[in-house]
Formats: structure tokens, C-alpha cells, sequence
């Protein structure tokens, strides 16, 4: 299990100190892919690199199985660090060694014989599909080949956590999507537990479990994806889920409007705006509509806009209710 | 041509300089290297934001290194001497000169080392950082691995200084091609002899400047990793 307690990072900067955490919460259960999302520069790399004090917090705990990682002696840091897989955006693979030589690297640091070594450099590469290119170098890989090596060599010391650092950003959406099943793979077969930073809503709906939304140097929101996804409640997770289709201009004077909220939950199939309308006579003006799959469930949300007049809102909340439906006031 | 010059040529004298510009160049830089090398690492990683930074031991080490590297070669030549007489016995002839070739080149590689390593990416080191590896790990097997390339073209354009600063090396009794165009051309009022230097010092300096680079393109995995893994490239892209 991964815990981050009032973690907090401050930079020095020549306007006075910057705070790019500000007490920071967070549980990464084990097994489970979490998501990390936020607009850029909101923290999220900053957080992720925290995990395995690639940056060093300037207040709170990082607790990796228990152990405080912050008083951890670099020896002590660089053996947990070997549990700690990690890849990243730019790959970082080490140009001048061959896709073998990459894999096999932490193996050296590990200090395993040549020949144990090669066998599990050929285990790992035959996991990530990969078999084909072991005398490659990473200059003749594409994207999502080198990404792939990436994966291998942070898998190769037999880690229990993986951090991905915006791992498939600089990816094309085909080779996103393969890359992301491979992780989900990883995750379902080895147990492996992930951690996704992304700045892409759609990383986080194929294949994380959990979610926290940064917004501002902390966590504004956590939960199932499913959950956080379809009724997000604080600002940065309305401003980054909700599209900006969504936020079509502002009510005028006396309208009403509510956001119905379909959860995946409860049954989608029934026509709830027309029935609404026949069986109130209120007439409904649909002013945005979006599902998503998530996790095999639909879930999405519809803003629907009610004419000025009495108590229209409140008949219209009771039939809601007394349908099932969830939803929201918004104004 | 000079009757002076094709006694030159025919007494082997031509010969015998290039041999010795040749030697003391290729002995000095790798001295040079030896010291240099380390020296130009320890720069690096010791530097602000590097793998074992020690501010006081970086500002020593460069320090000595803008010291050394601020006296003219001429300079360190006259400076100098006394040790190399300490070093090797002599300080006349070619040892001697090695010595001092040594002292002026030694910082010089160092700058050159360091500024070939801060060209390695800053995510790779990070990434093996992230796998657990030691700051001297990082700089064995990652640092300088990766820099191989920049550091073999950092080695020609040293040498090729080296080159230069045996030339002059002939005012306090180098040999080599310098002395030839000073004691036979310049001192004999022979301008041919004095251009027929300059024609075999840029021979020399073409030959080390052309396989150096060489050498560097071909064992850079960036650029020629195609030449040794023809077969794997031909292979067709699996799509991702």
C-alpha cells in the first residue's frame, strides 16, 4: 500500500516560495490501478515523483508498506526504490545499449549473474511482445516500442508498484490503447499495483480503478472512476470532466436547470426527458448530453434547462426521485 | 624547393618529425586522459543539481582547472619545467616536453569531459535513479556510457590542441614538426620548408580529425546502430 500524509512540496522561486503540494492525502490500495489526473501544472508529476522521492517532499510522509520512505537512508531508499517500478513520458531508455541491454540493466544493479539475467531478459521481453527486437537499439524502436522496453525494464526486478509518468502522452491513440491494455494486463496477471498520472481523461477510464483529481497543488477529489466520473463535485474535477460543451453559457434569470446523472447503476434504457415531459407537461430543453463507457457500465450526464414558473422545479425533483434518477441542481 | 629541404627529405628528417609530433601528441593526450578524465567527471557530478553534488570539492577542482587553464601554453611551459625536470630527469627533449603537454592539456580534457557528460539526458539518469542505482553507478554505467559518443569527439578536438601545443613546444626544445619549421625555416630565412611543415602538420591533424570522428559515428547506437543491426531493421514495425 502506498500512503501519502499532508505531503507538501515548496520551490524556492525569486517571488517568494512556490507550492507545488500543499498537504496531500492519498491511499493507493494494492492491485488496483490509480489514477492521478489534473490539468498541467497542477501537480500531478510532482505528486507521482514524491512516490519514490525522485523529488524529495518538504513536509508529510510517504509510506510505502508502512515504511517512511522520508527517513529512509539512501541505501535503504535505493533497495525499496528496486520495488518501485517506473516509466516515463520520454521513455528514458539508454541510447547506446540494445533493447536486451536496457531490460537487463537493473538486473545488473541488482547484481544478478549474466546468464540468470539474459534468461529473464528473455522472459520479460516476451511478456511485452517484444521478442523480435532484443538486439535492437532504441533509436530503430517507434513510441510505443520503446515504451514497451520502458515497461520491461521497470517490471525486471519483480516490482510491486509501477508509476507512470504521463507514460503514454507521447503516444498515438492506437498505440495508447495498446499500451494501456499491456499495463491493465500487467496489473491483472502480476498483481502489480499502478499508479497513472495523465492529463487524459481517457487513460483514466480505460483502465484505472481509482482516481484522484489534483487541482491546485492537492487532492480535490478521490474515489472509484466510475463515482468521480460521473458526479464530480469539486471545481478542477467539474473543469477537467465535464467538457467545456457542458458549461453553455450562464442560466438567465429564474431558470432552472438540473444535470440528471446516470451511473451506470441504475437502468439507462428508459426515456426520462420525454416521459418527464408527457407525464408533467413541462416543456424540457436538453442543453448538453454525454455518456461514457467506463469499466463496462455507461455513465454520463444530461443538463436539462426548466422554463421560469412556481414550483416547476420542485414537481420536476419529486418525479426525479421518485424514478431513481440521480441528479443535481446546477445554476 | 631548397637544396636545404631535399636534404630534408632525403636525410629523413621530415620523417623522424612527424613520427615525434605524432608520438608526443598521442602520449600526452592520453596522459592527459588519464588525469583529465576523472578530473572532468568529478567536475560534473560534484557540480549544483549533480549525481553526488559537493559544492566546496567543485569549486576546488574548477578552480584549479581555470588557473591552470588561464596561463598561455607558452607560459606553462617556462612555468612547468622545473617539475618536469622533477618527473623525468631532463628538461630538455621530447620526455620533458610530454610532461608539460601533460599539465596544460590535463584541464583542457576536463572542461571538454565535463561538457560532453552534461549533454546526457537528465530523464535517463532520473530513471536510474528511479531503479535504485548508486551516484557512482549512475556515473559508470550510465553517465558515461551514454556520453561515449561526445566524449571520443571532446577526445579529437583535445588532441588536436595538443597537436598545436607540440609545435610550440619547439622554442624550449620539442621536436617534431614545429622544430623543423622553426630552426629550418624560420631561423634559415627557408620559406618552403616552413609551408612543407604546415602541408604535414594538416595531414596529421586530417588524419586524427577524420578517424576520430569516425570512430565516433560508428560506435554512437544512435546514429549506426542500423549498420550493425541491419537485419533487425528490416524487420517491419509491429504497428506500436
Amino acid at each position: 500500500m502506498i500512503q501519502l500524509q499532508g505531503l507538501s512540496k515548496i520551490y524556492p522561486s525569486k517571488n517568494g516560495p512556490v507550492a507545488a503540494l500543499r498537504s496531500v492525502d492519498l491511499t493507493v490500495a494494492d492491485g488496483e490501478i490509480h489514477g492521478i489526473i489534473g490539468a498541467s501544472g497542477a501537480g500531478k508529476s510532482t505528486l507521482v515523483r514524491c512516490i519514490n522521492l525522485l523529488e524529495r517532499p518538504t513536509g508529510g510522509r510517504v509510506l510505502v508498506d508502512g515504511e517512511d520512505l522520508t527517513r529512509a537512508k539512501p541505501a535503504r531508499l535505493r533497495e525499496v526504490r528496486r520495488k518501485i517500478g517506473m516509466i516515463f513520458q520520454n521513455f528514458c531508455l539508454l541510447e547506446q545499449r540494445d533493447v536486451a541491454g536496457n531490460v537487463r540493466f537493473p538486473l545488473e544493479l541488482a547484481g544478478l549473474k549474466r546468464g540468470k539475467a539474459d534468461e529473464r531478459v528473455k522472459e520479460l521481453l516476451s511478456l511485452v511482445g517484444l521478442t523480435d527486437k532484443i538486439g535492437a537499439y532504441p533509436s530503430q524502436l517507434s513510441g510505443g516500442q520503446k515504451q514497451r522496453v520502458a515497461i520491461a525494464r521497470a517490471l525486471a526486478t519483480g516490482p510491486r508498484y509501477l508509476l507512470c509518468d504521463e507514460a503514454t502522452s507521447a503516444l498515438d491513440p492506437a498505440t495508447t490503447a495498446s499500451v494501456l491494455n499491456l499495463l491493465k494486463d500487467i496489473n491483472r496477471t502480476l498483481g502489480v499495483t499502478v499508479v497513472v498520472v495523465t492529463h487524459e481523461m481517457k487513460v483514466i477510464e480505460k483502465i484505472c480503478d481509482t482516481v484522484s483529481v489534483i487541482g491546485d497543488g492537492t487532492v480535490a477529489e478521490s474515489g472509484a472512476v466510475s463515482e468521480v466520473f460521473a458526479d464530480p463535485r469539486s471545481s478542477a474535477a467539474r473543469e477537467l470532466i465535464l467538457p467545456e460543451a457542458y458549461r453553455v453559457g450562464k442560466a438567465a434569470e429564474g431558470e432552472k436547470r438540473i444535470r440528471l446523472i446516470f451511473d451506470g447503476e441504475r437502468p439507462t434504457n428508459a426515456p426520462i426527458v420525454s416521459s418527464l415531459s408527457l407525464d408533467l407537461g413541462v416543456p424540457v430543453n436538453i442543453l448538453y448530453a454525454d455518456t461514457r463507457l467506463i469499466d463496462g457500465r455507461t455513465v454520463g450526464q444530461m443538463v436539462i434547462s426548466l422554463p421560469q414558473g412556481g414550483d416547476l422545479s420542485e414537481k420536476v425533483e419529486r418525479y426525479l426521485t421518485g424514478k431513481e434518477v440521480r441528479f443535481r441542481e446546477e445554476n | 624547393m631548397s637544396e636545404l629541404a631535399v636534404q630534408l627529405f632525403e636525410s629523413g628528417a621530415f620523417g623522424e618529425a612527424i613520427w615525434a609530433t605524432v608520438y608526443m601528441t598521442v602520449l600526452s593526450t592520453a596522459i592527459a586522459y588519464l588525469f583529465g578524465l576523472p578530473l572532468g567527471t568529478l567536475l560534473y557530478a560534484t557540480d549544483r543539481g549533480g549525481v553526488m553534488q559537493c559544492l566546496w570539492l567543485n569549486r576546488v577542482a574548477g578552480t584549479l582547472v581555470n588557473l591552470v587553464r588561464s596561463i598561455p601554453f607558452i607560459v606553462v611551459m617556462f612555468a612547468f619545467l622545473p617539475l618536469a625536470r622533477a618527473i623525468v630527469g631532463t628538461s630538455v627533449g621530447n620526455r620533458a616536453m610530454v610532461v608539460l603537454l601533460v599539465v596544460a592539456a590535463t584541464p583542457y580534457v576536463a572542461r571538454m569531459t565535463e561538457s560532453s557528460l552534461k549533454e546526457v539526458d537528465a530523464g535517463v539518469i532520473e530513471a536510474a535513479k528511479a531503479m535504485g542505482a548508486s551516484p557512482f553507478r549512475i556515473v559508470v554505467k550510465v553517465i558515461l556510457p551514454e556520453a561515449k559518443p561526445s566524449l571520443i569527439v571532446g577526445a579529437v578536438i583535445s588532441t588536436v590542441t595538443v597537436i598545436g601545443y607540440t609545435a610550440m613546444s619547439a622554442t624550449i626544445g620539442g621536436t617534431g614538426l614545429g622544430q623543423i619549421a622553426q630552426i629550418f625555416g624560420y631561423t634559415r630565412n627557408k620559406q618552403d620548408i616552413v609551408w612543407l611543415s604546415v602541408l604535414f602538420l594538416v595531414i596529421v591533424v586530417q588524419v586524427f580529425q577524420e578517424t576520430g570522428m569516425l570512430v565516433a559515428r560508428l560506435t554512437d547506437k544512435r546514429l549506426s546502430a542500423g549498420r550493425k543491426n541491419k537485419k533487425t531493421e528490416k524487420i517491419p514495425q509491429n504497428g506500436n
